[in-house]
């Protein structure tokens, strides 16, 4: 399960060890950069930057990771190819009128606007993967309660988090159950065992709130919840790359708006 | 049933208890024992005698109908300040692990109850610690349970526990969801918690468990105790355990059945291969010793005052085949020197049958138990006039305070 995998992942890489706030920075560094830059170059440089980061030195298998950029593909194509057909232009290629107020146009500008947006969006995503591939997600908490965030809503994200593996187990089982005995071989049987797994699942989540809330009676709760042990300090063995990769790609940024002011 | 007249240094008190589910379903009919310090306890019956039931009560997680339980001689009062101090006192282990641990990082869970309990920070850090090094789980801390295996799952529940320092253990079924070998890890760690003080109740229907682990058993049926006493007691009445829907233990059956066919009857029921051997030789007055150079002999060793090349040289010196690791230390130890030891659970008896045939075996443990070793092994010596010699390659100073050392060279 691609859910199971990436919390794995994000538990186990090589990099998991160092501070979240270094790779916190990258990835949402690198996302800055990529969302205000206006060539599709910068977003590219990053998005391979980033990957190479991610396969080969957090080490997380590049079958995997490519798995995980082709969710957002069909979404992106289909995006990227309207933007070429619908943005006209002074240099038109292409011309076809499907009505009198429909016109599809290939252009120049389109291409090249469909361009920036595909290496945005790449880049974009790329940095986001960085983030959930390499920091756990106990340790985006930790950084949520360093930075105020209120902590009822810390615990609540807590108790999500560990409870969504436990539901998720579950709700695995009762599928393979009913896949067992053909639940899902025709629409209309798939549709009523999906209401049932939805039904039986709501029902253990019931059961398991319950269940919580005997554990932590057990065990003498009292409004709070413990935090996460202390990571490792922000080292600078780690910190100065991240920066000077920003650096890098924050200098080339200006080069280029130089470029285009001219 | 233990009278409750006897119970002097009772610990754990349970007077004359009933319960009645919401439902109208009774539970718990006029349940009275007392429990004794450092005891172990298991309460054996069937799916739906009331065992979970009456543990719950333990720590006033249900409320008896009637009768009351007492704990060091005081009533259970269900005010919340009481609550808390009896539950950070009676530590609760559910079934499923993962309808206890609750947070999301094997550190934030075991630090669960310290710090609802207002532990200061470094204190906490302390006693996690200790935990987690009690379970054999250091290295953990950060791992999220989800990608931990049964085993491990059940060690950190039991770690939660641990951390509130309990006088009391209870554990609902603690095996039942452990594969064989994870269920003697577990035990073995049981053997070890109670070695270090601590009052042990477990429930389970796992009669051959029961019959070997505790030394008080509880049959329990329909809401009420059938039977109670020591596990021979316990075991003795076959028309009870039929009624309680369990069975004899294969060793009770094995004595039986011999008996039947003509051995002496030696009065006490074996509890293990161990006695078995003992009783059958007993019985044929004489060794069924297959080696002529006499008994074996038994190294005990202390991880603290060892290491990989002592125990390899020791083990190439004296040719010896069979390792046991006693204890979650050792264990780790072993694990980390790439040694799969040969026994895991009640590795003292396992030596000693080894002994008794002639073999060399050694025996990996760590602290206290070392003690435990050699004065098992001095004990069963003198039971039986026997001479199984003991080596212990401890520091000399240490030796002297062992008692029972003199086995050794």
């Amino acid at each position: 399960m691609i859910q199971h995998l990436l919390d794995e992942h994000a538990q186990t890489n090589a990099i998991c060890h160092i501070n979240p706030i270094t790779k916190l920075t990258l990835g949402i560094g690198t996302l800055i950069i990529t969302l205000i830059s206006p060539s599709p170059v910068i977003p590219i440089l990053s998005a391979i930057f980033l990957s190479g980061t991610i396969i080969f030195i957090a080490k997380i298998p590049g079958h995997f990771f490519f798995k995980l950029l082709l969710i957002p593909a069909g979404f992106t194509i289909i995006s990227v190819t309207t933007i070429i057909l619908l943005t006209g232009g002074d240099t038109i290629l292409w011309q076809m009128p499907l009505t009198s107020w429909l016109i599809l146009t290939i252009s120049i500008e389109g291409i090249e606007k469909s361009i920036q947006i595909l290496a945005r969006v790449l880049g974009g995503t790329i940095s986001l993967l960085f983030i959930s591939l390499t920091i756990p997600f106990t340790d985006i908490i930790q950084i949520m309660n360093r930075i105020k965030v209120p902590q009822e809503l810390t615990d609540l994200m807590t108790i999500l988090y560990r409870n969504i593996f436990v539901l998720l187990s579950q709700a695995t089982q009762i599928h393979a159950a009913q896949v067992m005995r053909l639940g899902y071989s025709h629409p209309k049987e798939a549709t009523e065992s999906f209401a049932m797994l939805c039904g039986s699942l709501f029902i253990s989540s019931w059961n398991a709130g319950d269940d919580l809330i005997r554990a932590m009676d057990c065990r003498c709760y009292n409004g709070k919840f413990a935090p996460l042990t202390q990571v490792n300090p922000v080292h600078w063995r780690s910190m100065i790359p991240v920066i000077l990769v920003l650096a890098f790609l924050a200098s080339s940024l200006f080069i280029i708006k130089g470029g285009i002011t001219q | 049933m233990t009278p409750l007249e006897d119970a002097t240094d009772a610990i754990l008190v349970a007077d004359n208890l009933s319960f009645t589910y919401p439902g109208g379903q009774t539970a718990l009919n006029g349940v009275s024992f007392s429990i004794r310090r450092n005891a172990k306890i298991a309460l054996v019956g069937a799916n739906g005698a009331g065992k979970s039931t009456l543990l719950l009560m333990f720590n006033g997680m249900l409320r008896p109908v009637s009768g009351e339980i007492r704990y060091h001689g005081e009533k259970l009062t269900y005010t919340r300040t009481n609550l808390r101090e009896i539950r950070r006192r009676i530590g609760f282990v559910f079934q499923d692990p993962d309808r206890q641990i609750i947070a999301p990082t094997v550190w934030q869970d075991v630090a669960f109850g310290p710090v609802n309990l207002d532990m200061p920070s470094d204190q906490v850090n302390q006693v996690v610690l200790t935990a987690l090094h009690q379970v054999g789980l250091e290295g953990f801390e950060r791992r999220p349970p989800h990608l931990l295996s049964g085993g491990e799952k059940k060690r950190v529940a039991i770690a939660g526990i641990l951390a509130m320092d309990p006088e009391v253990l209870i554990l609902d079924e603690p095996t039942s969801t452990l594969d064989p070998a994870g269920s003697e890890d577990i035990m073995d760690l049981l053997e070890e918690l109670h070695h270090q003080g601590k009052t042990i109740i477990i429930s389970t229907h796992d009669v051959e468990l029961a019959y070997s682990w505790a030394d008080t058993i509880i049959l329990m049926e329909r809401g009420e105790i059938i039977a109670s006493g020591t596990p021979e007691q316990a075991f003795a009445d076959k028309e009870l355990v039929r009624r309680a829907r369990l069975r004899n233990p294969v060793i009770v059956e094995l004595y039986t059945e011999l008996i039947r066919r003509g051995m002496h009857d030696n009065l006490q029921m074996p509890r293990s291969v161990l006695d078995m051997i003992r009783i059958i030789e007993c019985d044929r007055h004489g060794g069924m010793q297959l080696n002529i150079h006499g008994c074996g002999k038994i190294h005990v060793l202390d991880i603290a005052h060892t290491n990989q090349a002592t125990l390899e040289s020791i083990l190439e010196k004296y040719q010896i085949r069979t390792l046991g690791a006693m204890g979650s230390r050792a264990k780790i130890c072993a694990r980390q020197w790439g040694i799969i030891p040969d026994y895991t659970y009640a590795v003292i008896d396992k030596c000693i049958l080894h002994a008794m045939n002639g073999r060399a075996s050694l025996i990996l443990t760590s602290g206290g138990m070392v003690v435990r070793a050699l004065e098992r092994i001095r004990e069963f010596n003198k039971e039986n006039n026997r001479s199984i010699e003991v080596i212990t390659e401890i520091k000399s100073h240490m030796a002297e305070t062992i008692p029972g050392n003199q086995a050794g060279d």
